[in-house]
């Protein structure tokens, strides 16, 4: 296998190669990459990809160092739908 | 409702609720874990002199402290938001919602992947999952391993995996590409390691402190670092070899090793294949701020201190009203400077909440987090003094920043108001 395929973020299947050649062809930061290839948008909110896709946008941006490059957002773990929608009614 | 509530029962979180129950407070503990003693339970090394660090009887200390006191733990409970609401904080967990005044952030750090074709297979694990099955759980993660990140941390737990009958076939380095750039790198990773070599393996040292009086010499270094590698308690280590791919089919069975130049560079025709049947990735710890990134709190990137780490000073105190940290979410340290944090931000919160004559004793604890520091037998960042000066020195930007926006305070509210 080459680095090419290599899946990055798990959760959305997004490979190296798609994240390499966004970031090249847009010259975009984190937030940008995420939302144009889908990594770190799963599941899983990006607990593991993050770092990764963070890595491949500073090759060719520079890094925000007074902000998360990636904002995370409630729920930071998976919530049951039941729980969810208890919340307030307890 | 308690005073307070701590998220994280590692070092920092119990040494904090501990002495917040000292200093009169009711405390509330969370962890999504379902023990006490965080990544502390894992630890077992040698120190210099001879004597054992084990995590689980810390761990065992602590906890009897905290039974003493009746402190409430609650185990198995993930947070999932925090929001703050009329001066109290909501945590939302997967069984209920909690409130209280004050609010200590103590979530340790996660493990940064890297990127290495066939990392997802099954078998590849974080350096850290394998210390937690061996040491906590004590299940083998496999007969025969690669470990793939060349640090401390990952020559520390290949050593606990050796004395817990585990073989490790080798450690390398992974390949170079734009994820992994600089655990990639041997002339860095060889320059980091002997930045901590009171604490890396003596072989190390040894082989070190002949090359590394000046740069050519470092270059000489990793130019003739020994291809299979220098052994470690049997372990070769290995900073001119990367990984460059994980094989198998179902599971892991094997890597892929090639020798790289001295920046990384795979020498063509140089590959061979290792069996293994279970992989270790060490791509370094950063601090777990995805908790304290919903409250608002400044962040800073400090390389030094492992990342983006939230705005505090040395009390523990964030910018945010009623919230603190402690511990691993400030920076990569070790077990012992998370448990003097600990006791810190504990006694600023006392403090805080208006129990007097604390000062002095605060200042002896912030002095003794220095001292913690100084004394540590493990640097993950050899910088993390200079890493620790640039936090301060952002606080008192912060702070200085604040004073002159105070007096006009007023002013924005009724242009605001205007506005409406």
């Amino acid at each position: 296998m080459t680095d090419k395929d290599m899946i990055i973020c798990r959760c959305e299947e997004v490979t190296y190669g798609e994240l390499v050649e966004t970031a090249n062809e847009y010259g975009c930061n984190a937030r940008e990459l995420k939302l144009r290839t889908r990594a770190g948008m799963g599941y899983c909110g990006g607990r593991t990809c993050r770092n990764m896709v963070d890595a491949v946008a500073c090759t060719v941006t520079e890094r925000d160092s007074k902000q998360v490059t990636l904002k995370y957002q409630p729920p930071v773990r998976p919530v049951h739908f039941g729980d969810l929608g208890a919340i307030g009614h307890d | 409702m308690a005073d307070l509530i701590i998220i994280g029962s590692g070092p920092a979180g119990l040494s904090a609720g501990i002495t917040a129950a000292e200093c009169g407070l009711s405390v509330l503990i969370l962890d999504e874990y379902l023990k006490p003693g965080g990544r502390l339970l894992g630890q077992l090394y040698e120190e210099p002199g001879g004597k054992w660090w084990n995590g689980i009887e810390e761990t065992r200390k602590l906890e009897k402290r905290a039974a003493a006191l009746d402190l409430d733990i609650r185990l198995g409970t993930a947070v999932s938001n925090i929001e703050k609401e009329d001066g109290l904080w909501h945590v939302y967990t997967d069984r209920e919602t909690f409130t209280a005044p004050s609010l200590l952030l103590a979530t340790g750090a996660a493990e940064s992947p890297v990127a290495i074709p066939g990392w997802t297979l099954p078998g590849v694990m974080s350096v850290g999952a394998a210390q937690v099955m061996t040491n906590v759980h004590r299940v083998k993660p496999g007969s025969r391993g690669v470990i793939i990140g060349v640090s401390v941390l990952s020559s520390a737990i290949a050593m606990e995996l050796n004395i817990a009958g585990i073989d490790v076939a080798a450690i390398a380095l992974p390949k170079m590409n734009e994820v992994n750039k600089d655990g990639a790198n041997p002339a860095g990773v060889m320059d980091s390691l002997l930045h901590v070599s009171h604490m890396a393996p003596s072989k190390f040292v040894q082989f070190g402190s002949k090359l590394m009086q000046n740069d050519f010499m470092k270059k000489l270094g990793i130019t003739f670092y020994p291809k299979g590698g220098v052994k470690m308690w049997g372990i070769p280590v290995m900073l001119r070899k990367a990984v460059i791919e994980i094989c198998g089919t179902e599971q892991v069975e094997g890597v892929i090793l090639a020798t790289v130049t001295t920046n990384g560079q795979v020498v063509p025709g140089s590959e061979q294949r290792i069996d293994a049947d279970f992989v270790c990735i060490a791509g370094g710890l950063y601090p777990l701020a995805e908790l304290i990134g919903l409250t608002g709190c400044p962040f800073h990137h400090i390389d030094e201190l492992g990342g983006y780490v939230p705005l505090h000073n040395e009390q523990m105190e964030t910018p945010v009203d009623g919230l603190y940290v402690a511990g691993n979410i400030t920076g990569i340290e070790g077990a012992k400077v998370a448990m003097s944090q600990g006791v810190a931000a504990a006694l600023s919160i006392a403090r805080n909440f208006g129990r007097q004559g604390l000062d002095d004793i605060l200042r002896e604890a912030v002095e003794y987090v220095g001292e913690t520091r100084r004394k540590a037998h493990i640097q993950f960042h050899p910088e993390v003094a200079e890493g620790r000066r640039k936090m301060q020195q952002y606080w008192e930007e912060y702070e200085a920043a604040q004073e002159r926006i105070a007096p006009e305070e007023p002013v924005v509210e009724k242009e605001v108001l205007q506005g409406v």
